[in-house]
């Protein structure tokens, strides 16, 4: 008998745009390719047309970012950020991000391993016009790579590998 | 091309004199990232740099911008860029709209005076303030035709065109009225109009009007941040920043590969040697020990006159 998870979480959204600094469009479903990115996202590998594509990064093939970040951003600053503005791909509720840097996990069928914490950038103040580059200091997500790909709908588990 | 908006002209209109108005499209006809009335943006002038032109199409478009450019006889590049060179299908390049021209958000009269192609982030504004419900007026001075005339006749009778060529100008009282509590005026056009709306205005309260230069804002100061000489300790070469302004333009500007990505000071890509001077820390990464030794350029500014940095 395999050990209860010390976590489990949901898929809440998922985003994707087609080049830097367009806005985020809300999906059903996205589909992830293996070592890529998202079909159709700015920072898929072929296309790159996202903000930091002139860096590529294996990490930035899937982002994620927790919907009680959001939640926790109005409550303590006052400031309303929605699930499509912090540009990530996948907002989860439930799963400790900042836990996971260096290990494995799966989203809905696909499996994934976490490279890095993301960091706030003034590009989305920018974008935006909201001031949340403070208040999403050390809680701005998690740069994912893709280790099998498929395709992630709105509430699919997210759960340990 | 990524850290710029990718653009193409869907439309290069003659709407007026001298004046041509852009329609600008995604390449793919992806929806545009939002903007308020009043924005302006920078258009990447190929071989110049950026040039700042107001937003003047409807804020509710999300398929489009806009922009009017008026031929300028002494142009420095960009609006004979505009006039010349442009056609439809033409890539461009442009800067996120960032509005330091807002609608008041306290008021609720707005009267707005526009010189000339001044009128262009009226022209978004007022369709805002309509739809708004909102009470306001538009006065646009010119001697001649208006620029974009059939968009400021679509506003209808709140808008006004008065061409000076024809009667003389209406006297600063007439087009503002008196102050009053919820009142705002705001003026865009030429420096001589925003000097004689400043001075019809010196006795309105804080707060109750604005003026247009475009001018980019400039970074908040350092309280003890003073204009200082750079220089490059590899080549020696020397720039003015001023007090406030962007070391890590600056040095790009010299020549140096400086890496960047957060522009705030936390992701440590612009880290710089120093090796003389007072530097002013702003950002949140490094330790006070390497802060001896070394800055994030994006962020950091400077309370000597002179500031020699490595790279």
């Amino acid at each position: 008998m395999s050990p209860t998870p010390a976590w489990t979480g949901l898929v809440e959204h998922l985003h994707i745009t087609a080049r830097a600094f367009l806005p985020m469009h809300a999906q059903e479903s996205i589909a992830l390719v293996a070592g890529r990115g998202i079909e159709g996202d700015r920072y898929m590998l072929g296309i790159e047309q996202g903000f930091y594509s002139e860096k590529p990064e294996e990490g930035r093939q899937v982002t994620l970012f927790e919907v009680e970040v959001l939640e926790a951003i109005q409550r303590d600053y006052g400031v309303e950020l929605l699930p499509e503005e912090h540009r990530r791909n996948i907002t989860t509720r439930g799963v400790p991000l900042n836990w996971l840097v260096g290990r494995r996990f799966r989203i809905g069928p696909c499996l994934v391993e976490a490279t890095r914490l993301s960091v706030p950038c003034r590009h989305i103040e920018e974008i935006l016009d909201k001031q949340v580059f403070d208040p999403m200091i050390h809680r701005s997500g998690l740069n994912c790579r893709i280790l099998e790909g498929g395709t992630v709908r709105v509430g699919d588990a997210v759960r340990p590998e | 091309m990524a850290r710029h908006i990718a653009l193409v002209v869907e439309q290069a209109l003659e709407d007026g004199p001298l004046t041509r108005r852009l329609v600008l499209r995604d390449p793919d006809g992806w929806p545009l990232p939002r903007w308020k009335p009043g924005a302006h943006l920078d258009l990447m002038v190929p071989g110049i740099g950026p040039r700042a032109y107001s937003l003047c199409g409807d804020p509710a478009a999300t398929d489009r911008w806009e922009v009017a450019v008026k031929r300028e006889a002494a142009s420095r590049g960009g609006s004979a860029w505009v006039h010349e060179a442009l056609r439809p299908g033409d890539a461009v390049a442009a800067t996120m709209p960032r509005c330091t021209f807002p609608i008041a958000a306290g008021a609720n009269r707005h009267v707005m005076v526009a010189g000339g192609i001044g009128v262009t982030p009226f022209l978004a504004m007022a369709r805002a303030l309509e739809r708004q419900g909102a009470d306001w007026a538009l006065h646009l001075l010119c001697r001649g035709a208006p620029p974009c005339g059939d968009v400021v006749a679509a506003l209808g009778p709140r808008a006004q065109v008065h061409d000076t060529a024809r009667a003389p100008r209406p006297a600063w009282s007439t087009l503002l009225g008196t102050p009053a509590p919820g009142l705002h005026a705001y003026c865009c056009g030429p420096e001589a109009m925003l000097d004689g709306f400043a001075a019809a205005t010196t006795h309105w309260p804080k707060g109750s009007v604005t003026m247009e230069h475009f001018v980019p804002p400039p970074l908040p100061a350092a309280e003890s941040a003073v204009s200082y000489t750079l220089r490059r300790a590899a080549t020696g070469e020397e720039a003015v920043v001023e007090a406030g302004g962007s070391m890590l333009a600056v040095l790009r500007g010299l020549g140096a590969k400086v890496n960047a990505s957060c522009e705030g000071g936390i992701c440590g890509a612009c880290e710089v040697r120093w090796v003389e001077g007072t530097p002013i820390h702003r950002d949140r990464v490094l330790s006070p020990e390497r802060r001896k030794t070394h800055l994030m350029a994006c962020v950091a500014q400077c309370a000597s006159s002179h500031l020699v940095v490595e790279g």
